[in-house]
């Protein structure tokens, strides 16, 4: 290397290079002003070096492993700009109102993150005040239903909205025009917005003509009613304050009316530990109910039958007590008490008892009469309760609202309108009446004669398949509604989400139709406008128009002043003249489906695994028979028989349902959907084939019904074992093995203690673990238990637990944490059934623990039996050593097996309850008295700076429970609930002699029967 | 009968074997080719565990709902799998350490066989808790090891006993198969024609050299071995019945499991020994040393243990009666005349009636007819297992939880692929090493030991 090139002077500018004074200033001070000055470490972030590269090391680890197997492989959507009312991790709760059926009760959505992911009862509703059935709770299923319709449909090809909006109109527009008539089919209407609304489109499109074709409803009564009082409304029950309910052929506990607002006035009346007494309730029933499975006396009857027993009833009455003038010969011919027991084989004891009972309950009774029964049935059954003097069991403030529509004709009409030609369309308002209609109207023949046939629906029906534009419409908890079906409530409905396909609201589309164009706001502020101008200005408040409005929607139900009803005088014209049944051979009842109502449910895999409360069959209906009736017909359980009323049949398999009347098949409609999503395809048969017509004396039941062995077997999933009721080896065992516990109210008001009588002291050769502080328990009432199931819809659904289907359920592999176990004693014809819910039992010495070898399943310091998912390797051990068999095992990833996957689907995990673990494959569960609300409650207490109680957490089966039978708490505070219940007389433990120290105690059912036969 | 000289043993092998005659028979089947026989036996065991594999790995696949477990029963056919083939596995030990231990000497041609299936019967055995389980790729959390979790298995369930005695069982067994094999691997080296076998033989043979010194150490090491597998044998099985006894169902709660289950394994086992057996002396011509008189006195064990077995179910029906306990009676009526009599009536006919049989010495002795009694044995003992653990199940405490347990295709698969498991490592032991102890078997032959009246 040169010199030169050693001492090479680099220069980087002309100024540079010229030496400029002001560059070798520059270089002289090598930082520029403001480079130097500022820098002072002091004044930068606390962070040093080492403490930066430790962060960077830090984060770089957090990302290379925390992300690596993050399960979640769809996108992640921040909140950037977070709505105002919501917390992530915190849920919202929205008052609405179910549209399940017609009881319209009022509900609590619960939603986490904008989904809605539980339904309870609105405690502020007058009706059904905080509690709601399984088909109410189970109905956010159907929310997130992947066999719902996502887009509009004109022959079965996508279509869009404006294209059905316009051609709909033109529809209409041409009917008017050229005079036809466009029929409009809907259920009842009970919201006053809606028939507004209706009104409109009459007003707008003079050729619409409405019909109505619900197939369940309590018509009959109503026309009853009005008959023998000239005046409506149809009063509601007291019956909290009677203290003799006698049903005759009334599931008012089950499947009938407003069976949740029953229930809990029926336990209140039957809440023995508190008050100490018990009313005293006889069924008079065809079939075997949940209100029969409850009453302390039961006599089976066929349905027809029920006239003459009323009848008679009468005629005792009237000759035996002083009975007003007004009725003073009034008698029914050939009713005599003593020749119906004879003719219908009853219980001339129990005959002689409740003759006896009416009559000394005068006044304090309440007679209730089934929904399917003929109108003079009803009729008598009013009489006798003018007889009685049990007026005062009629509750006027809640009596039935009349329909908020009823300008509709009658289905003669239909028919002729369209085999006349003069109705050239025809929409489905959200019914289904291919399936339901009886085809006595032939309807699926009638719709061909029709040009366009539209159908408004939430997923494919066997109505839209008929139709060439099929309308997707929102799910209630999509949907603006306001609702008016008792008297003085009137209830409002609002979305909790926006609609999750291409949907719009019912009404909104009708409202399109009438304004000439869709707004999604639409149906939302003329919903506002109808509130201001009706319930506003009745409701007198002195808050603005808008404010009530919010305040009404937040509370969810408005309460209006009742009108004063004074009862009319009772018309005896009315009274039927001629009540000897002349039926023989066999009669059928057709019952609403306990599980999918009138088949909308028919869908939901929720509602078909819940075990019918009677015959703890999931997943079917069935033709219920009486042994005795078995027996004699060469019958078996799941033999299927044909079903022959006049020319219409279907095929069915039989079920022995002991208690049955010998001569009566029941069977549940609401199954056999031919056209419907996965879930509810051909499950069961559909039994409205059997169905009479509308101007039928009694539409759901059939005289003279046919059978025939087909030599088909079809197997019924039942979630417990038939076993006869004769078998000495099994009979009993409930009662012998102390699982149920049960007396008499006489023997409990003579010895209070004499349940434990014969109780063995039992001791530990181990040292007891002690609970000093909290420590948690349950207390289940089987006297308020009216086995309804809504406990196990809730549970359900907080918990995350998986549908498994049919065959998982033959099997014996159900999923549920909670059952309602059903014991028969007693003889198959005269059977008495015990209740009992059965859940976890959280056992101080848990056999469960001590056996699994990796401690997956152990006990928490307040008293829980609790279960390490992600330690357990499935030995099933724990469940073989559960005496209650409570346990449950994931023998497949239940969400991936279930019908193709079907569970799996994206929807789905919508609904699921982030709080709870979604259990694997291989893995056990149970119960865990809902520990994630014992947490939430707990950080509550937390937050707050107290300590936790008891009664700071409530589980999702007992905020279900409708007879408030189930009671959770701490046991260690003696003032609580629980801890008194405990320590009631009537207390007691499942299987005690194990000595497994179970922490949910039962509280003896009592039957209120009479002593001499105690 | 008179002939017979009480006065002195009899002989156990036959005729007067010379020494080197001994070590060309057995060693035979490990020098010859495997003939066509071979394998046809081999294919079909093999396809008997081709059909286990697929029906495991479609268990794997999907989950153990492919089996017919079901609420109330979470115990079917795996765990009966598991008891049976761990009582199979009884016999090996029991002939060579207890009755080596009691000095019976007719024991020293079959321990070698026996021991190679208790191994075997074990290996099968204990496959079975591990698939059974819900997530079997999770076996660690059974094992007790540090971990981050800072939890440990549960050292009060008889689940985690089992692993620990299964494993400890069959460690032990295994050791003291090898122990005895070492003379009689030096002696394969020696004979060894192909240098891979010598180098095979010679690593395993742990460089025995036949000296005196070797013979000292190895006779007093395999009777510490003998007495260390002695308490093993009955300590398995009787862990094995914690399982049921330790927990509260009413018909497995019972403190006459550990006895009843020991005796029923030592049935079990011996009578899949002599069934074995029968073929091993047949086919490799080892008549005159597993002589007809080692089959008689197996067949009285049978007998025996059968007898036990027949008490123990008596008494089983008379402690449920006589503890006054509703649901213990229940059970015992229930097996008998429930829906699972049949099982019932299966397992008394198999184990109690038919073993009565062999009172008769002409039955004792005819090998077709043992051999008929020796299989209804293990039919009736499988029975067992599933008479216990099935129906006690199935109906417990809670009439609501009954339910009939009906097993699955899969069920069977693995059922018949236990068998092929069993059957072709059997068939494998066969043909790589000796089924007969050529040390043992020297040394019993008349006059292999010095005495004072001959010689």
């Amino acid at each position: 290397m040169s010199n030169s090139e050693k001492n090479k002077n680099f220069w980087k500018s002309l100024r540079d290079y010229h030496d400029d004074p002001e560059v070798l200033k520059l270089k002289a001070n090598e930082f520029t002003d403001g480079v130097t000055d500022d820098f002072d470490p002091s004044e930068l972030s606390g962070l040093s070096r080492r403490k930066f590269l430790a962060l960077l090391t830090a984060s770089a680890a957090f990302t290379a492993t925390a992300c690596t197997d993050y399960r979640d492989k769809g996108e992640i959507i921040p909140y950037n700009k977070r709505p105002a009312e919501l917390l992530p991790g915190t849920p919202n709760y929205y008052s609405s109102t179910c549209t399940g059926c017609s009881s319209h009760c009022g509900i609590i959505i619960k939603t986490r993150e904008g989904r809605p992911i539980k339904i309870e009862g609105n405690p502020d509703h007058p009706i059904n005040r905080g509690k709601i059935c399984s088909k109410g709770q189970a109905s956010i299923l159907d929310l997130y239903d992947p066999d719902r319709i996502s887009y509009p449909l004109f022959r079965r090809s996508k279509i869009s909205w404006d294209k059905v909006d316009s051609e709909i109109s033109g529809i209409l527009k041409k009917a008017v025009e050229t005079g036809k008539e466009v029929a409009l089919l809907t259920n009842s209407v009970f919201s006053p917005t809606q028939a507004k609304l209706f009104r409109e489109l009459k007003t707008a499109f003079s050729a619409v003509e409405f019909y109505k074709v619900d197939a369940i409803n309590n018509l009959t009564k109503k026309d009853a009613w009005q008959a023998c009082y000239d005046q409506m409304p149809l009063p509601g029950f007291k019956i909290e304050n009677a203290q003799l309910i006698v049903s005759f052929d009334s599931d008012f506990l089950g499947s009938e009316g407003a069976f949740i607002e029953n229930s809990a006035a029926y336990a209140s009346a039957r809440d023995v530990k508190t008050n100490g007494s018990l009313s005293r309730h006889y069924a008079i029933e065809s079939g075997m109910t949940m209100t029969g499975m409850n009453a302390d006396y039961r006599l089976k009857m066929r349905p027809e039958a029920m006239t003459e027993f009323l009848a008679a009833l009468v005629n005792e009455v009237i000759r035996k007590t002083d009975v007003s003038d007004e009725f003073f010969g009034v008698s029914f011919k050939g009713a005599d008490i003593a020749s119906i027991a004879g003719k219908y084989n009853l219980d001339k004891i129990k005959v002689e008892y409740l003759l006896s009972d009416l009559i000394k309950y005068s006044g304090k009774g309440l007679v209730i009469g089934g929904d399917h029964l003929a109108k003079d049935d009803h009729i008598l059954i009013n009489l006798l309760n003018e007889l009685l003097g049990n007026q005062a069991q009629y509750d006027f403030s809640k009596s039935y609202a009349s329909e908020s529509f009823s300008d509709v004709r009658s289905l003669e009409k239909l028919e002729e309108g369209i085999n006349s030609g003069k109705i050239t369309a025809v929409i489905h308002y959200d019914v289904n009446p291919v399936y339901t209609l009886p085809p006595a109207y032939k309807y699926h023949e009638l719709l061909k004669k029709v040009d366009d046939v539209i159908t408004l629906t939430t997923s494919e029906n066997e109505s839209s398949a008929l139709s060439n534009y099929i309308l997707p419409i929102n799910h209630q908890f999509e949907s603006w509604g306001d609702y008016y079906a008792r008297n003085g409530v009137y209830s409002l409905q609002q979305p909790v989400i926006m609609p999750i396909f291409n949907s719009r609201q019912r009404e909104g589309i009708l409202l399109s139709w009438i304004q000439g164009k869709f707004r999604f706001e639409a149906y939302h502020e003329y919903l506002i406008t109808n509130f201001e101008e009706s319930i506003y200005t009745k409701s007198g408040s002195t808050l603005s128009g808008k404010n009530y409005w919010y305040a009404s929607l937040h509370d969810g139900v408005v309460s209006l002043p009742d009108d004063q009803i004074t009862l009319k005088r009772f018309n005896i014209a009315v009274l039927p003249s001629e009540v000897i049944s002349t039926a023989s051979g066999i009669s059928l009842v057709l019952k609403p489906g306990f599980n999918v109502y009138d088949g909308r449910f028919a869908n939901n895999g929720w509602l078909q695994e819940i075990p019918h409360p009677v015959s703890k069959v999931a997943w079917d209906n069935y033709a219920a028979v009486s042994p005795k009736f078995a027996s004699e017909n060469g019958l078996k359980n799941n033999d299927v028989i044909e079903l022959i009323s006049d020319e219409f049949s279907i095929k069915i398999p039989v079920l022995e349902q002991p208690g049955n009347d010998d001569n009566t098949i029941t069977v549940e409609l609401g199954y056999g959907r031919q056209v419907c999503g996965e879930v509810g395809k051909e499950v069961g048969k559909n039994a409205f084939i059997l169905v009479g017509k509308n101007s039928d004396k009694r539409k759901y039941v059939r005289s003279g019904v046919k059978i025939q062995k087909t030599g088909d077997t079809l197997a019924l999933a039942s979630t417990q074992e038939h076993h006869s009721l004769d078998d000495d080896s099994v009979k009993d065992i409930h009662l012998i093995r102390n699982i149920i516990r049960e007396g008499t109210l006489e023997e409990y008001k003579k010895d209070k203690h004499f349940l434990h009588h014969e109780k063995h002291e039992i001791f530990s050769i181990t040292a007891e673990q002690e609970y000093s502080g909290l420590k948690w328990g349950m207390t289940i009432d089987l006297n308020k238990c009216t086995g309804c199931t809504a406990c196990i819809t809730s549970c359900n659904i907080e918990n995350n637990i998986p549908v498994v289907g049919k065959d998982q359920v033959l099997r014996g592999r159900e999923m549920h944490w909670m059952r309602i176990d059903r014991y028969y004693s007693g003889t198959p014809d005269e059977p008495v059934i015990s209740n009992q819910p059965m859940l976890c039992q959280h056992c101080d010495n848990a056999p469960c623990e001590n056996v699994c070898p990796v401690n997956a399943t152990n006990h928490s310091p307040d008293g829980l039996n609790q279960m390490a998912y992600n330690r357990c390797v499935g030995t099933r051990y724990c469940s073989n050593n559960c005496p209650f068999k409570v346990r449950r095992f994931n023998f497949y990833n239940f969400r991936d097996h279930f019908a193709d996957a079907y569970y799996h689907d994206d929807l789905f995990s919508l609904l699921n309850n982030p709080e709870v673990t979604v259990r694997s494959r291989g893995v056990m569960e149970k119960c865990t008295f809902c520990i994630q609300r014992i947490m939430d409650a707990r950080s509550e207490a937390i937050k707050d700076n107290r300590t936790l109680k008891g009664t700071d957490v409530k589980t999702a089966c007992q905020t279900a429970c409708p007879s408030e039978a189930i009671y959770f708490g701490d046991l260690n505070d003696k003032q609580s609930d629980v801890a008194k219940h405990v320590e009631h007389d009537l207390a007691y433990h499942v299987l005690d002699y194990l000595n497994v120290r179970p922490n949910v105690t039962y509280i003896a059912k009592l039957r209120n029967t009479h002593s001499e036969e105690a | 009968m008179s002939t017979v000289d009480y006065s002195q043993e009899l002989s156990v092998v036959e005729g007067r074997p010379s020494l080197r005659e001994l070590d060309d028979l057995i060693s035979k089947p490990l020098e010859s080719k495997p003939d066509k026989k071979f394998f046809i036996a081999i294919s079909f065991t093999g396809l008997m565990l081709l059909t286990g594999i697929t029906a495991l790995g479609a268990s794997f696949i999907y989950g153990t709902g492919l089996w017919g477990n079901n609420n109330p029963v979470g115990w079917g056919f795996p765990i009966v799998n598991f008891v049976f083939w761990v009582g199979i596995g009884h016999a090996g030990t029991l002939i060579s350490a207890i009755l080596f231990l009691f000095r019976q000497k007719w024991r020293t041609g079959i321990a070698r066989f026996a021991e190679g299936m208790t191994i075997f019967a074990v290996i099968t055995a204990a496959m079975f808790p591990l698939i059974h389980t819900g997530r079997p790729w999770l076996p660690l959390y059974l094992a007790p090891y540090p971990n981050q979790h800072s939890i440990w298995p549960n050292f009060i369930s008889p689940l985690l006993w089992d692993v620990f005695a299964v494993s400890t069982y069959f460690i032990v067994s295994l050791i003291f198969w090898y122990v005895g094999l070492i003379p009689d691997l030096a002696v394969l080296r020696d004979k060894a024609g192909t240098k891979v076998k010598k180098t095979i033989y010679s690593i395993f043979s742990l460089g025995w050299r036949f000296s005196n010194r070797h013979w000292q150490h190895y006779e007093m090491m395999y009777l510490i071995l003998a007495g260390f597998a002695t308490p093993l044998v009955l300590s398995v099985h009787t862990i094995v019945s914690y399982d049921f006894a330790v927990s509260i169902m009413p018909g497995w709660h019972a403190t006459i499991f550990p006895p009843y289950f020991v005796a029923g394994a030592v049935f079990s086992g011996f009578a899949m020994v002599q069934n074995v057996l029968i073929f091993i002396r047949k086919i490799f011509n080892y008549e005159h040393i597993i002589t007809l008189k080692v089959l008689e006195n197996m067949n009285k064990i049978i007998l025996l243990t059968g007898s036990l077995v027949g008490y123990a179910y008596a008494m089983e029906f008379f402690i449920a009666w006589y503890s006054g306990v509703q649901a213990e009676q229940f059970t015992f009526i229930n097996r008998a005349f429930g829906p699972y009599a049949w099982a019932y009536w299966i397992m008394i006919s198999c184990n109690v009636i038919s073993p009565q049989l062999f009172w008769f010495k002409k039955i004792r002795t005819s090998i077709p007819i043992m051999f008929v009694l020796g299989v209804l044995v293990n039919v009736g003992m499988w029975f067992e297992r599933f008479v216990i653990t099935v129906t006690s199940l199935s109906r417990d405490y809670l009439p609501s939880s009954w339910a009939y347990y009906t097993p699955t295709i899969t069920d069977f698969g693995i059922l018949i692929g236990s068998f092929g498991l069993f059957f072709t490592l059997l068939l494998i032991f066969t043909k790589t090493l000796p089924v007969i102890s050529i040390a043992e078997v020297k040394a019993v032959v008349d006059g292999a030991q010095p005495t004072h009246k001959d010689h």
